[in-house]
């Protein structure tokens, strides 16, 4: 009988537990706080950083979105070069993204070329 | 002993049920068989201003756990920003297939707050969600919706003393009142429309071919 109960608990665990796809980190939490509080945008912004460098070493995929979102906090900064960067990892990372991506980064470049000339 | 395994096999049976049966047509998500998901900013019907903020930040995961790419979520609201797009309300309204070309997107998941309140009714306060969910293909037909509502009741303790619990539930929902926790029950609406419902969105690329490593 308590054999029998502890084979339904393993079963509950493993068998059927929901396995994720992906490590999210503190993603959401963050998320969250910073547009609680948008003071805390350079907090995502380390904990995206964060998250990417630990899954590089890990070779662990990141998940969708990750790569642009730390992207867009970049180019709010005003740092289009690493932008433009995290733009691309997007882009290779995701094929579904390369529509955008690709809209974005031209731009980008295109304005850079545009700063530059003058 | 045995109520106690009646209990884990209910768990057994309602926690991982083995794909249920689906309750809804599914030949137009079939048929557009979306592979990237645009959330755009949700239409908001309650009072609460920082509400579409807060869901939106919950619903990437809950998403991308389920197999789809799902676009930026913070990147998607800088670029409709720049197309001078702020509100939900305003974005709801744009031709769908518009929005999907401008992101290169399959589907969009277009999300309007019902509720999003806590009231205070004798004694205990009812803090409560309800949204609409609605995924529509990039060619402007809707493949996929939901409702979903959650509440919440803070649970009073019940000591014995009349007088003592009454105060005590007074106190619980002042406390709930002046800081409502809106987020857990906003993952929970999130996970039974999205993920576990009997009209759940189905699997997605990710999901279904296991290719995330």
């Amino acid at each position: 009988m308590r054999a029998f109960a502890v084979f339904l608990i393993a079963l509950a665990m493993g068998g059927c537990a929901n396995q994720s796809l992906y490590s999210w980190g503190n993603y959401e939490q963050m998320l969250y706080q910073s547009y609680k509080d948008p003071t805390k945008t350079q907090e995502l912004k380390a904990t995206l950083e964060a998250h990417i460098a630990s899954a590089d070493q890990s070779s662990q995929r990141v998940p969708p979105g990750i790569y642009a979102e730390l992207g867009t906090l970049y180019l709010q900064d005003g740092a289009t070069d690493k932008a433009v960067v995290m733009y691309k990892r997007e882009r290779d990372a995701w094929p579904e993204s390369k529509g955008l991506m690709d809209a974005m980064i031209s731009n980008l470049e295109r304005v850079q070329k545009a700063g530059g000339a003058r | 002993m045995k109520k106690y395994l009646t209990l884990l096999a209910l768990v057994l049976l309602s926690g991982c049920a083995v794909t249920p049966t689906e309750s809804w047509d599914r030949s137009a998500f079939d048929a557009a068989a979306p592979r990237s998901i645009l959330v755009v900013p949700s239409v908001n019907r309650s009072l609460d201003v920082d509400a579409p903020n807060y869901l939106l930040s919950t619903l990437p995961v809950p998403l991308a756990e389920k197999g789809y790419y799902v676009f930026p979520i913070n990147t998607t609201k800088v670029v409709l920003e720049q197309e001078g797009f702020y509100e939900g309300e305003q974005i709801h309204q744009q031709p769908p297939e518009d929005l999907a070309k401008l992101f290169d997107a399959d589907a969009i998941l277009y999300v309007t707050i019902n509720r999003w309140d806590a009231r205070y009714i004798l004694l205990s306060t009812t803090v409560t969600v309800n949204f609409d969910y609605k995924l529509v293909s990039k060619d402007g037909v809707e493949i996929w919706k939901a409702n979903q509502q959650m509440q919440y009741q803070p649970r009073n303790s019940n000591t014995g003393n009349p007088l003592a619990d009454l105060v005590a539930a007074a106190v619980n929902a002042a406390i709930t009142r002046a800081s409502p926790n809106y987020l857990p029950l906003t993952r929970q609406a999130n996970q039974r429309a999205l993920v576990l419902g009997r009209s759940a969105l189905p699997d997605g690329p990710y999901k279904l071919d296991g290719a995330a490593r």
